[in-house]
């Protein structure tokens, strides 16, 4: 065997093209491939699904303060809707941490720096190839969890009708439709939570910060959102924008929570990534050691301005106009309780002509100081019949407790004094759920 | 020397907070030549390796390879380098074949067979599917060197490659050097050992806190050096003394522990061996403790302030 010696002249060209974008992702993607805890969350997101769905399955209650909880039994897609509720909450960010948070730290780890910058590829390379084999990993382990969600769901539950949040029906494959849209939607947000990773990494050259940093960020992040009745500074949090694509879930679907999502997102992901690159690119991977004094006040440094941020967060959730008002939430419960008793009745076997609109004269009101902003509401739905006689008309009020979330989304249920148990007795004789047991809804906060 | 050398570093200077790493240090290496980077320990070597394969930027002077300036956007200057600093470093949980693909990914990729060659040129063929993280220090060393050779370099920069490696290992080594400078590839070697490199060397760049202190071909440094240390021991020490008196050329002390301290060059230990064997006087056992390049060695890295960085320090150590 023999050592072939490059031929005399350095080759300037090659050399550029030598350890290209293409040649460090395809590294990147095997070396990701090849990772036991990327194995296991790929394991995780393809069987978690089916697990959950097994869950239910055995036992008779359902997650009904989950968005789509109540109806799990009812519709395949609504398991895939509850899924992507529960992965919205913690779940996504946390691929986005595992899959990136050590795509560089992983390096000091190992302390490969050396070894990959001595070969043809140079930092921007590095950097670039990095970052596209980690987005192609959280974007394929995000599909694979909604494959696997929507497949456990139809083939468990079935491919029945859904419920939209206005109280109509959605036919098999407009709900497939929208459950893929709102599975592709919320890439968006996990993209960002990436590019928060893929800082971490670079910033902390430590794996474990990298990993669970982008999940702590959404759980403080979900509790920011949590104080404050203002709606503009909840925008800006990124976790937040998890839950947009539910306005899709409405007859009627508006696209604002999107459209903000969209920009915060990409404003997270662009200044993550900027700021990666600047810390990388000026790092001396090769040098010396850097102060345990200085790494101390580096870290006292981040802390205390990530401190500041919360604190003004918190503050900054007041500001602004309250975006959930008795107005909207009367307006937006009202048509959708219509619809929904006369599902109630279609379902009952009782004949409801087409177009039926019944009187109802709304009343909601927020329990506790503010009458405005989200948080427990009482609404009463009046439901006026018309009768012979001497009254002209009977009254009868439904009285739904309601909790709206700072985004507008929320869930009514009133006492089964009112509407029946969550389950009744359709015209076939089959338990089914009783549509005005529990009700969930979003009413636009943006507009 | 004529024609464009492979390494030229004029004046280089390192600065890490307080320490200065290095100051104006020149190195000159040619097509085929194996130079010995010495020094102590934090004398500077591996500074000077990472300003050559580019991963640190000198504070001061300028370094070609090739006759390109090395700087941070022209790669082409490194395209024919390979090396290691410290140790190797690889993917614990790949295997140390799958190690080799992802960097001669790096590199452009190439036919596997490259790879192949590569494993068995550093005895490493039959452990290549083993996951590195069981891979022994002296195993590391010979993939690191496998994965230099993946890139068919014209300039070898090797950290103290026999670090870790057994007498075989590093005879391998030595001759793939060897092998390699024959074949025009310039490689630099560093080492805090002499006695690791001498010889493979053909030229030597000492380094002593950050300056040179002695550069020059293999042979000066060999003129140059002062007389070996031995220890003699014999059936009468009192008469050896004596003898060892007579011999030109020749010092002798007591050592303390039953033998003497003998300081002479080879001409002069022949004379001293003879004199006494016709004296009577039997010589029990001769042991070489420190060869002139080690003595000369230890005389150029020692903690004593340099007369004047650059210059050669012969005089300094001569001991005659």
């Amino acid at each position: 065997m023999s050592i072939t010696v490059a031929a005399r002249g350095v080759p300037a060209s090659t050399a550029s093209r030598a350890g290209g974008v293409r040649h460090v992702y395809r590294v990147e993607r095997r070396k990701l491939a090849a990772q036991t805890a990327i194995r296991l969350l790929a394991l995780v997101c393809a069987l978690g699904p089916f697990l959950f769905v097994g869950i239910l399955k055995i036992q008779s209650g359902s997650p009904s303060d989950t968005l789509y909880g109540v109806w799990v039994h009812s519709s395949g897609f609504a398991v895939s809707l509850v899924l992507l509720a529960f992965a919205g909450s913690w779940g996504l960010p946390l691929i986005a941490g595992i899959v990136a948070g050590d795509v560089f730290s992983s390096e000091d780890r190992y302390g490969t720096w050396k070894t990959v910058l001595t070969r043809g590829a140079g930092r921007r390379e590095l950097f670039l190839g990095k970052l596209l084999a980690a987005v192609t990993f959280v974007v394929a382990l995000v599909a694979l969890t909604a494959a696997c969600s929507l497949l456990a769901g139809v083939l468990v539950v079935g491919d029945q009708r859904l419920v939209s949040l206005s109280g109509t029906l959605f036919g098999a494959g407009h709900a497939l439709a929208l459950v893929v849209a709102a599975w592709a939607w919320c890439l968006v947000p996990t993209l960002a939570f990436t590019g928060l990773a893929v800082l971490l990494s670079v910033a902390t050259r430590n794996g474990i910060v990298g990993v669970i940093g982008p999940g702590l960020a959404t759980l403080v992040m979900q509790l920011l959102i949590l104080v404050g009745t203002g709606v503009w500074a909840h925008q800006l949090l990124v976790a937040g924008a998890f839950g947009a694509w539910r306005p899709l879930l409405r007859a009627q679907p508006y696209y604002g929570p999107m459209l903000a999502g969209l920009g915060v997102s990409a404003l997270w992901c662009a200044g993550c990534l900027s700021a990666a690159w600047l810390i990388l690119r000026r790092r001396d991977v090769a040098g010396a050691p850097v102060a345990r004094r200085q790494g101390w006040l580096v870290a006292v440094r981040t802390v205390a301005v990530l401190g500041a941020l919360v604190a003004l967060f918190a503050v900054a959730g007041n500001w602004g106009r309250a975006g959930v008002t008795a107005g909207r939430l009367e307006a937006t419960l009202t048509p959708e309780f219509n619809n929904l008793t006369i599902l109630q009745q279609q379902e009952l076997g009782r004949p409801v002509p087409p177009g039926a609109k019944l009187n109802i004269l709304p009343g909601c009101s927020r329990r506790g100081s503010t009458p405005s902003g989200p948080g427990d509401w009482v609404c009463t739905m009046n439901v006026i019949v018309p009768q012979a006689g001497a009254v002209p008309f009977q009254q009868t009020p439904v009285t739904y407790d309601v909790s709206v979330q700072p985004d507008g989304c929320f869930k009514a249920q009133s006492p089964p004094a009112f509407i029946g148990q969550q389950l009744m007795r359709d015209a076939a004789g089959h338990d089914v759920v009783n549509p005005l047991y529990t009700i969930y809804g979003c009413l636009n906060v943006l507009r | 020397m004529g024609g464009v050398a492979v390494v030229d570093a004029r004046g280089l200077g390192k600065q890490y907070e307080r320490t200065c790493a290095l100051h104006g240090v020149d190195l000159r290496v040619e097509a085929g030549e194996v130079r010995g980077l010495l020094g102590a320990n934090g004398a500077g070597k591996t500074t000077l390796l990472r300003i050559l394969l580019g991963l640190v930027r000198p504070d001061a002077g300028r370094v070609e390879l090739f006759g390109r300036p090395l700087s941070s956007g022209d790669p082409g200057a490194l395209a024919a380098v390979a090396g290691f600093v410290e140790e190797p470093s690889f993917y614990p949980y790949l295997s140390g074949r799958v190690n080799l693909e992802l960097l001669a990914e790096l590199d452009g990729g190439g036919p596997p067979a490259r790879i192949d060659d590569a494993l068995a040129r550093v005895g490493l063929a039959h452990r290549a599917r083993d996951r590195v993280s069981g891979y022994s220090t002296g195993m590391r060393q010979r993939l690191g060197i496998a994965a230099c050779l993946l890139r068919a370099p014209r300039l070898l920069l090797l950290d103290e490659p026999t670090s870790g490696l057994d007498p075989a290992g590093v005879r391998e080594v030595q001759a793939l050097v060897r092998e390699l400078a024959a074949g025009g590839v310039a490689v630099v070697l560093s080492s805090h050992q002499i006695g690791e490199v001498e010889d493979v060397c053909d030229s030597y760049t000492v380094l002593r806190r950050g300056e040179v202190a002695w550069d020059g071909a293999a042979g000066e440094l060999r003129a140059q050096a002062p007389a070996s240390a031995y220890r003699l021991a014999t059936s009468d020490d009192a008469r050896a003394l004596a003898v060892a008196e007579g011999v030109p050329g020749v010092t002798a002390v007591a050592s303390g522990d039953g033998a003497l301290a003998v300081s002479a060059q080879l001409g002069g230990l022949d004379e001293l061996v003879l004199a006494l064997g016709s004296r009577g006087v039997a010589v029990r056992r001769l042991e070489l403790l420190v060869s002139p390049l080690e003595a000369m060695f230890f005389a150029l890295t020692s903690e004593q302030p340099a007369a004047g960085a650059g210059e050669p320090r012969a005089a300094e150590v001569s001991t005659r």
